[in-house]
C-alpha cells in the first residue's frame, strides 16, 4: 500500500458536490469526485472510461488554509443577438490550501504519480478557470497509510498565513477521510464518482470521517518565557 | 508522444476602470495572500478574446451559431448541386443534422395561421464550422434517394456524427462547446484561462457624480441626476494555458490526405496569443476609456505541464513611489527560474518575452526578446513546427 499526496493551492478553487443549473456551490474542501477527476484527466482517461480502480482508492484531505468563500455573479449574452442569458451564481474558495491524498496498490499509485507530473489533460482545481498556483505533486509515500501521510506532510499554508499564526508553534488542521466499516455515524457526501460520462454522470454516497491532526508551524516565534516579576528583583 | 503546451503570462496595468462588475455594480474582487485584489473573471476575458477573433480570423475559420441550421446546411447543399429544390434540400439537411447530433429539427409553431410555414429549426443554438457544414452537406447529398433509409445504415450515421464532431472552428476548439441535448458532440476546450487578479492589494473607490439637465430653468436649481460608479485601478497578472495537442484534435487532422495539417493549429495558436494578449473586456469602457495594452508578456512552450506563476504575487506587491509594474516584474524575474529549477523545467522549453519600458527591465533575461507584432507569429510557428515533428 502506498500513498500519493497532492497539493491543491490557488487563488480560486471550487469543489461542487450538489451543484446544478444556475447555482454552482462549492464544498469547504476538495471532493473525492473532483480529485479523482483530476487524476483521471492527468492519465488521459476520457470521460466515459471506466474509473472503478480510481474510485476504489482511499481518499482523504487536510485543510491547511481554510480560505474564504467567494460568490461570483455571472451574466452571459448571446453571441449574435446580444440577448441576456439567465444569470448564474458560482461559488469559489479564495485563498485556500489543501493537501489531498489517495492510497492504493503500489503500481497504480506509481502510475498516478507519473501522470500528475506529466498530465495528459491540463489540471484544474474543481473548475476549469482555477488552475493550480503551485505544483500539485507532493510525492509518493511507500508503505504508508492515508492517515499517517496526512499527519506527516509538512504544513503547506502560505508564508503569510503561517506568520499570521506565529503564536502557535503547533497548529491543528481538520481532515476529512473516507470512512471505514468500523466508523460509527460518519457524515455522508454524494461525491464518490461512478462515472463521468457526460450523458449520465453518477455519484454514490460516501461516508466521511472528520478528524484533526497537528503539524508544526515553521514560522512560530520562539518566545522567551514570560516572567514579568524577575526584572523587579523580588524573591 | 511529445507534448506541446503553451503558457501565457501577462502583466497589464489598467487605470481607474470597472472591467467586470458584480451584481451591485462594483468591480469584482477576491482575497489572495490575505489581501483584497481586483479580479476579472475568466469568462469575461474569454469573451473579450473571442471578440478579438473576429478581427484576427477569417469568418470561415470561425463558426456560425444558429437555430436555423437546416437552412444553413441546405444552402450549401444547393451550392454543390443546384438540381436540388429548396424543400428537398431542407429535408435532406434536417435528416442529416438529426442523424449527426441526435437533436430534433422541426418547424417552429406559428401563432397566426396566415403566416407562411417557417423553415425547420433546432430547439437550441447550434454551432457549426464551415468545414462541418461542407461535410454534412456532402453526406446529405449522398443520401438523396431516401434520407431516412440512408441513415438506417450505421456506417452512414457514424460518418455524420464524426462530421459534426471534428474540424471544429477555432473558437470552439479553443474554448469548447456545450450542447444542451447531445453530450457526445460536446468539445473539451483546449485553452484554460484563469481569473486575472491584481498583483497588489486594492480597495474599490466610488465616484460620486452629478449630471446637469441642460433645459432646466433657473428657478429649479440642482442636478438633473446624481449617482455613484465604483472603480479601481490595478496591475493585473493574467494567465492562460493552451494544450496544443488537444487543440489539434479539436481542429481535426486534414480532411484530405494531402491537406496541410499544421496550418489550422498555427492559425489558432496565433489567434489565441494575439486575442488573449491584446483584448480588453468592454465593461464600462466608455466611462473610463481604459484602452491599455500589456506592459509585459511571457510565453512558454513546454513539454510536460503548464506552470502558473501567480504564487509570485501571493504576497501583495507594495507600492514604493513608482507604481506596481517594476515590483511585479522583479518578482516574476526571481520566481520563474526558482520554480523551474526546483521542479525541473523541460530542457526544450522555449520562452518569448515582450516587454515595454524600463520598469520591466528585470524580465529581459528570461527569454528571447520579441516585438509585439512578431510574438504571435513566432509562437504559432514554433508550436506548429513541434506538432509537425510529432507524426
Amino acid at each position: 500500500m502506498s500513498v500519493l499526496a497532492l497539493l491543491l493551492a490557488g487563488p480560486l478553487q471550487s469543489w461542487g458536490s450538489a451543484a446544478r443549473f444556475a447555482r454552482r456551490t462549492t464544498e469547504n474542501a476538495p471532493t473525492k469526485s473532483g480529485v479523482i477527476g483530476l487524476l483521471a484527466a492527468a492519465q488521459g482517461r476520457d470521460r466515459a472510461d471506466d474509473l472503478s480502480d480510481l474510485a476504489a482508492l482511499r481518499f482523504g484531505v487536510r485543510v491547511d488554509q481554510r480560505g474564504t468563500r467567494l460568490r461570483d455573479y455571472q451574466t452571459a449574452h448571446h453571441q449574435v443577438t446580444e440577448v441576456s442569458m439567465p444569470v448564474s451564481e458560482r461559488f469559489y474558495l479564495a485563498d485556500a490550501v489543501f493537501v489531498a491524498a489517495v492510497a492504493g496498490d503500489d503500481p497504480l499509485i506509481g502510475e498516478l504519480h507519473r501522470a500528475v507530473r506529466k498530465p495528459v489533460y491540463l489540471p484544474y482545481l474543481g473548475r476549469r478557470s482555477c488552475p493550480p498556483a503551485r505544483p500539485v505533486d507532493l510525492g509518493e509515500y511507500g508503505e504508508s497509510d492515508l492517515e499517517e501521510v496526512l499527519e506527516r506532510v509538512p504544513w503547506q499554508a502560505a508564508g503569510w498565513h503561517q506568520r499570521r499564526r506565529r503564536q502557535e508553534p503547533v497548529v491543528t488542521l481538520e481532515t476529512f477521510v473516507d470512512a471505514t466499516s468500523g466508523d460509527t455515524s460518519p457524515d455522508s457526501l454524494r461525491d464518490a464518482p461512478l462515472s463521468f460520462d457526460p450523458l449520465h454522470r453518477r455519484y454514490a454516497l460516501r461516508g466521511v470521517r472528520t478528524g484533526r491532526v497537528q503539524v508544526n508551524n515553521p514560522m512560530a516565534r520562539q518566545l522567551p518565557d514570560h516572567d514579568p516579576i524577575s526584572p523587579l528583583g523580588g524573591d | 508522444m511529445t507534448r506541446t503546451i503553451l503558457d501565457v503570462h501577462v502583466l497589464h496595468t489598467v487605470p481607474p476602470s470597472n472591467l467586470n462588475r458584480d451584481d451591485t455594480g462594483a468591480p469584482k474582487t477576491a482575497l489572495y495572500g490575505g489581501a483584497r485584489r481586483s479580479r476579472v473573471s475568466s469568462q469575461a476575458w474569454k469573451r473579450a478574446t473571442r471578440h478579438a477573433f473576429q478581427e484576427l480570423l477569417d469568418p470561415s475559420e470561425l463558426g456560425t451559431r444558429t437555430k436555423r441550421v437546416a437552412e444553413f446546411v441546405a444552402e450549401r447543399i444547393r451550392d454543390i448541386d443546384d438540381s436540388v429544390s429548396q424543400d428537398e434540400a431542407l429535408t435532406l439537411a434536417a435528416g442529416t443534422i438529426t442523424a449527426a447530433t441526435g437533436s430534433k429539427i422541426e418547424a417552429p409553431k406559428r401563432k397566426k395561421a396566415d403566416v407562411e410555414p417557417a423553415a425547420p429549426e433546432s430547439s437550441y443554438l447550434m454551432f457549426l464550422s464551415s468545414r462541418q457544414r461542407d461535410a454534412l452537406a456532402g453526406i446529405a447529398l449522398r443520401g438523396r434517394g431516401d434520407i431516412t433509409a440512408f441513415f438506417k445504415d450505421k456506417a452512414n450515421k457514424d460518418e455524420a456524427r464524426r462530421a459534426a464532431d471534428t474540424h471544429h472552428s477555432v473558437d470552439i476548439a479553443l474554448f469548447g462547446r456545450m450542447v444542451a441535448d447531445g453530450a457526445d458532440v460536446n468539445v473539451d476546450a483546449a485553452a484554460q484561462v484563469a481569473h486575472a487578479i491584481s498583483v497588489h492589494a486594492v480597495e474599490n473607490e466610488a465616484d460620486y457624480y452629478t449630471a446637469v439637465d441642460d433645459r432646466r430653468k433657473e428657478e429649479e436649481p440642482g442636478a438633473g441626476m446624481i449617482g455613484t460608479v465604483e472603480f479601481n485601478s490595478a496591475t493585473l497578472y493574467r494567465y492562460a494555458a493552451l494544450d496544443v495537442d488537444q487543440l489539434r484534435r479539436n481542429l481535426g487532422e486534414g480532411m484530405r490526405e494531402d491537406a496541410d495539417t499544421t496550418t489550422p493549429v498555427r492559425r489558432a495558436v496565433e489567434a489565441f496569443v494575439r486575442g488573449f494578449v491584446e483584448s480588453m473586456p468592454t465593461g464600462k469602457v466608455n466611462t473610463f476609456g481604459n484602452h491599455t495594452l500589456p506592459e509585459a508578456v511571457i510565453v512558454k512552450l513546454r513539454g510536460s505541464r503548464p506552470i502558473n506563476f501567480v504564487s509570485a504575487f501571493e504576497e501583495p506587491v507594495v507600492e514604493n513611489g513608482g507604481g506596481y509594474l517594476r515590483g511585479a516584474s522583479e518578482r516574476l524575474a526571481a520566481y520563474i527560474p526558482g520554480i523551474e529549477e526546483a521542479y525541473g523545467a523541460d530542457e526544450d522549453t522555449r520562452t518569448w518575452v515582450l516587454r515595454v519600458g524600463p520598469a520591466t527591465e528585470a524580465l529581459a533575461g528570461l527569454g528571447t526578446a520579441v516585438p509585439a507584432r512578431e510574438l504571435a507569429d513566432s509562437v504559432g510557428a514554433a508550436a506548429a513546427q513541434r506538432q509537425a515533428g510529432d507524426r
